[in-house]
């Protein structure tokens, strides 16, 4: 056989072999066959010299046509056999619950709280706070409830045993004074908090419960101001859809005083005309006297209501007492 | 407190709808917070004046007439036969229904209907079909229509034509404590007439019959405590027939709540719903006499435990400070609040005395308050009686007692009142009402609006005209300066007329203000770590207070023994969490709370914010692959979370430094300290005893962190470090240590060996067992050297490490592990 012919059958037969090629080390021990030191395409090629001279650059030619030949083909086998090693052995099941990274849920009365100081923080609000034990000073006489007010009665306010008989303030109102003692007006502050009344728990008590109020003190604060806030804040927390009534009223540091009544589609569902919602009023005069402002020059309001309230409004919640066991499925609702 | 709308209407028209004047009431400050109908006899039959009648043009048995209802003209369709133009009859109005008979399911009601191809707006009515026996009002029994007499007016009610109760309005009033002059029938009907400028009728006291015998010669009255009892009068009526109340009186108690009890008595607490001025009755034949032989009152202090008998069959002890009233010898009523049994009208009753007083109020709410005894006396005078009307209310009791049962009234009445009050006046700047409420309320306006609450104008003439001044009436205790006469011009002019305007632009501040987006950027990490927010009570019992400190805050007044602490820490509350959880089948929690905690503080209190974290039960949700899939919670997790808060703060240097010793709360646990020293927490695992006693079975994993001190400590602030440039080089090594030595000590030794370019130790594994000798571990560290200029050459990093090597067998003698 010429060397041509035996080219062409090695040739063929590394074909065939390559194709037939099941997976990769059979298509390495295959190329070893053919291509490797010892193989026949190899020893082939080791003949070459043994031709005559001129017959040399086609024999040659030709066995290089072929070798590239079936290194394409050898590369393109490969690509397609690891393509096929790299298959999942076990395809996935799309259908089965994925993983989870659990993701943890902030409490009602947070995402309540936070709404409504974004609302106020929107107007120009800054969030200020103050103590929860207080003096009766700044949680009744600073605030013109004079000591033989119903407030101050012993049955709606916790006190500590120690020194001073400090109590636990009964609203936020308290940070009013704090905050106007110690700043010069104008002030404009939001105070959300913890408060404290002497009631035993049930569905709508909890001896601990939060309150939020505004203040503003300004030259030239109207009542119309007052409204507007109010109205401003409501819409941002309640919905656009809500409507709000001013009734006059009575709090001992505001003057006028009102309390805010509410309706919106959800109060007509539960069959009411108005909910009650807040109270607020133009701070009297006595609480400015006693900061040391002028009440000639400085006036202002004040709003407050309680976050249980607007939270269990906004979720449906009708037991106060759910806020405060934190059952794990209460918590993951929200 | 309780008023009906007849009732009302005594004083005051009112134009409205009962609906609308539940509305305006609202909106003037007195809410109504109920409203009952009541049903009177013959709803909706009025008395009706035939003004043609006419045959029907399709039936021969029914007529076709024209009656006047009093408020016009309507066509009736009647059957009936025995009546004539000008008679008045009884016309039930389309809507209304006819008294049920025996054997009616339902009652009938009159519908505009026709009647053979004619309307009827309404029907004339029989005695039958009304139910009434026309024998017993004295009028004929015929077949026909009921006839009524010529003193039948048209329009009125039927039942008022009868003299029996027509049907009413109840309303509750909710009367804010600053007005006490609204706990009346006449305080309301003064706000309604402000409003709608009607006039108020005042009930007249027309001048008495008297008998000739002086109040005077029949009794004297001192006043021994003129600074609790300012004024005191006494009126005598003698000769009365204590009984049950005409039908009038007793219905108007009753509609409002109030039991009648007889005739005297019932008027004093009329007259006293009707005024708002409380009224006390004696018998005067139960008081004592004096020195001067006649019966005197006494108008004094209680001796320190003098004991007295509240007409309520009650005995008390009194103070010294309490009010009393007395004869000679003994208390006959505790001032403003009870009478006494010794002294109360019975049916015995002869002659009567009425004190009628004004007493202060804060001696009324010291004796109410200490005694437990609140009564519709001791809430009026609490809140500020009218000294003004004590005249006025004792002669209108006297009147209605004489009315309704008999008796003659003495001459005059005893009356102290040696220094009256000077009437209040304050002044008011029209302007100021525009500027605090923003909008334009024309002087005008403002004083037609005082003045329709009874106040007067009394500006001296050729005074400003910017400022007017303003009598106060005696019954307004609660207007004392200008905002108080702003609030009554605002109330009545109505809030919702006042334009709301654009909350305006302006900047607050406050310190409070950033550390509540601290408090948020926490509580965001935690809930995007996997924890739950809770907030827990404010108040624990002092046991579980105790398991935490030892310095624990009580309660005065407490309401409970389970809160009758203010909480030390948040973990005790969070155990709480934790066992109701887990009472109600959910083992795995993952928890954070933040909130404030307090401290006894040199002899006071300090308060501060805290964040606890706590874990129980399963690592992760249930999943149905992987190794960890059965992991529950355990000290690393608690601490990686904690490592993620403090690096948030951005606090460094922060040791972990392990306690020898359980503790009452942790079995096992650490204190979480900053430059090894400042506390900053501790977090540690609960002893199972403590666990079990809160219902837990898994480990719980509790840590708490003093927030203020990690606010004031950390550094938030960022800075960019250059990304390398050149290549690391890492090498492991794996240690086998006693079990004693903790990683931080390794790390020590490492650094105190500098090997040169080390630029990170990384722990990948903790391993006991196969190979490891008992007592001992192996850890496995990995190294990472690099130079920030060069690429290190393997020969320098052997050299490096070398070092390391050499330093932890020599400082631990660490054995290396292959």
């Amino acid at each position: 056989m010429s060397l041509q012919d035996r080219l062409s059958t090695i040739r063929d037969a590394a074909v065939s072999e390559f194709t037939g090629a099941l997976d990769l080390p059979a298509l390495e021990r295959s190329k070893g066959l053919f291509l490797g030191p010892e193989g026949r395409f190899t020893a082939l090629m080791k003949e070459l010299s043994a031709l005559a001279r001129e017959e040399r650059p086609l024999a040659g030619k030709a066995i290089n046509a072929a070798k590239q030949e079936l290194e394409a083909l050898l590369a393109e086998k490969r690509a397609t056999l690891e393509r096929t090693a790299s298959l999942p052995k076990e395809a996935a099941d799309f259908t089965a619950p994925g993983r989870r990274r659990p993701l943890g849920r902030l409490h009602p009365l947070t995402l309540v709280t936070e709404d409504i100081v974004r609302a106020f923080r929107r107007l120009g609000f800054a969030v200020a706070d103050g103590p929860e034990i207080e003096d009766e000073y700044h949680c009744f006489d600073a605030l013109n409830t004079p000591s033989d007010h119903p407030a101050r009665d012993a049955q709606d306010t916790f006190f500590i045993e120690t020194p001073g008989r400090p109590l636990l303030r009964t609203h936020t109102s308290s940070v009013q004074i704090r905050v106007m003692e110690t700043m010069p007006p104008p002030i404009r502050i939001v105070v959300p908090g913890r408060v404290f009344r002497r009631d035993n728990a049930d569905a709508t008590h909890n001896p601990t419960f939060h309150q939020i109020e505004g203040l503003y003190v300004d030259k030239g604060v109207t009542l119309g101001d007052l409204k507007g806030t109010v109205e401003a804040v409501f819409k941002d927390v309640l919905g656009d859809d809500v409507k709000l009534r001013f009734r006059p009223h009575y709090f001992s540091y505001t003057e006028p005083s009102m309390e805010i009544d509410f309706t919106n589609a959800l109060v007509k569902k539960l069959g009411k005309d108005w909910l009650e919602i807040a109270g607020c009023g133009m701070v009297h005069p006595k609480v400015f006297e006693t900061v040391g402002y002028d009440p000639e020059v400085w006036s202002g309001w004040a709003f407050g209501f309680g976050i249980e309230r607007i939270a269990m409004l906004r979720y449906g919640i009708t037991d106060i007492r759910l806020f405060y066991e934190n059952d794990a499925r209460f918590l993951r609702q929200f | 407190m309780k008023v009906t709308l007849n009732w009302l209407k005594q004083y005051v028209d009112i134009p409205w709808s009962p609906e609308e004047l539940t509305e305006r009431l609202t909106l003037l400050g007195v809410e109504v917070e109920g409203v009952q109908k009541i049903a009177g006899e013959w709803d909706g039959v009025v008395v009706a004046q035939i003004v043609t009648r006419d045959k029907h043009p399709n039936a021969d048995k029914l007529s076709l007439c024209r009656v006047n209802d009093g408020t016009g003209e309507r066509q009736i369709v009647c059957g009936a036969q025995n009546f004539k133009v000008g008679d008045k009859v009884p016309l039930i109005l389309p809507g209304a229904s006819l008294p049920m008979k025996l054997g009616d399911k339902e009652p009938f009601t009159i519908k505009v209907g026709k009647i053979r191809g004619i309307e009827s707006h309404g029907m004339l009515c029989s005695h039958e079909e009304l139910g009434i026996d026309p024998e017993s009002i004295g009028h004929l029994k015929e077949d026909g229509l009921l006839l009524l007499g010529e003193t039948a007016v048209v329009g009125q009610s039927l039942a008022s034509y009868l003299g029996r109760s027509g049907s009413d309005i109840v309303y509750d009033l909710e009367i804010t404590p600053n007005r006490p002059d609204l706990t009346s029938l006449i305080g309301i009907a003064r706000e309604i007439a402000a409003i709608t400028g009607q006039p108020l009728r005042l009930p007249e006291c027309p001048v008495l019959a008297e008998c000739g015998v002086t109040a005077a010669s029949l009794v004297s009255v001192s006043l021994e405590a003129l600074d609790l009892c300012p004024r005191y009068t006494a009126r005598i009526i003698r000769g009365v027939k204590v009984g049950p109340s005409p039908a009038w009186l007793r219905s108007a108690l009753e509609k409002v709540g109030v039991r009648s009890i007889n005739n005297v008595v019932d008027v004093s607490n009329y007259v006293l719903l009707e005024t708002g001025h409380p009224l006390h009755t004696f018998d005067y034949s139960l008081i004592a006499a004096g020195a001067g032989g006649k019966p005197s009152i006494v108008v004094r202090r209680a001796v320190f435990e003098e004991s007295f008998t509240t007409l309520d069959g009650r005995v008390h002890s009194l103070g010294q400070e309490t009010l009393l009233i007395a004869d000679a010898e003994k208390g006959i009523a505790l001032a403003g609040v009870m009478g006494g049994s010794n002294s109360e009208i019975r049916e015995s009753t002869v002659d009567v005395l009425i004190e009628s007083a004004y007493f202060l109020p804060a001696s009324i709410r010291r004796t109410s308050k200490a005694l437990g005894m609140r009564t519709d006396a001791s809430y009026r005078f609490e809140r500020g009686a009218d000294v003004g009307i004590c005249d006025y209310a004792s002669r209108r009791c006297a009147a209605l007692i004489l009315e309704t049962a008999g008796g003659q009234l003495a001459d005059g009445s005893v009356e102290f009142y040696p220094s009256p009050l000077d009437p209040h006046q304050v002044a008011l700047r029209h302007q100021r009402t525009d500027a605090l409420t923003g909008t334009v309320i024309s002087p005008e306006e403002q004083s037609r609006i005082l003045t329709g609450l009874g106040l007067v104008d009394v500006t001296p003439i050729g005074g400003s005209i910017e400022t007017a001044t303003w009598l106060i009436p005696t019954w307004r205790v609660d207007l004392k300066r200008e905002v108080d006469l702003i609030e009554e011009v605002v109330r009545v002019f109505g809030v919702g007329r006042i334009p709301s305007t654009q909350p305006r632009r302006a900047q607050g501040s406050h310190p409070a203000d950033a550390h509540f987006d601290r408090l948020t950027e926490v509580r965001r990490l935690l809930s995007g770590l996997g924890l739950d927010e809770a907030q827990g009570q404010t108040l624990v019992s002092e046991a579980s207070a105790r398991w935490v400190t030892e310095s624990v805050v009580l309660l005065a007044n407490p309401l409970s023994s389970e809160m009758n602490a203010l909480r030390p820490s948040l973990l005790p509350g969070l155990l709480d969490t934790l066992r109701h959880n887990l009472s109600r089948r959910n083992g795995d929690v993952q928890l954070f709370e933040i909130g404030r905690v307090f401290v006894p503080h040199e002899g006071g209190v300090r308060e501060g914010w805290r964040l606890a974290l706590a874990l129980t039960g399963a690592r992760a949700p249930r999943f149905w692959s992987g190794l960890e899939r059965d992991a529950r919670c355990d000290i690393p997790d608690l601490k990686g979370l904690i490592e993620e808060v403090i690096e948030r703060i951005g606090l460094r240097g922060i040791a972990w430094l392990r306690r020898p010793e359980p503790t009452s709360l942790f079995i096992e646990s650490a204190s979480i300290a900053l430059g090894g020293k400042l506390a900053l927490g501790q977090l540690g695992q609960l002893q199972p005893q403590l666990a079990k006693l809160y219902d837990l079975r898994d480990g719980v994993f509790l840590a708490e962190l003093d927030l203020d001190l990690l606010f004031q400590r950390g550094n938030s602030g960022k800075s960019f470090k250059p990304l390398a440039q050149f290549p690391s080089i890492q090498r492991d090594l794996a240690l086998i240590v006693v079990e004693s030595t903790t990683h931080d000590s390794v790390l020590a030794v490492v650094k105190q060996a500098k090997p040169a370019h080390l630029e990170t130790v990384t722990l990948f594994d903790v391993f006991r067992g196969k190979h490891v000798p008992e007592g001992r571990k192996s850890l496995a560290y990995s190294f990472t050297y690099r130079a920030a200029d060069r690429t290190l050459k393997d020969d320098e990093v052997n050299a490096a490490h070398a070092r390391v090597i050499e330093a932890v067998k020599e400082a631990l003698g660490a054995v290396l592990r292959d």
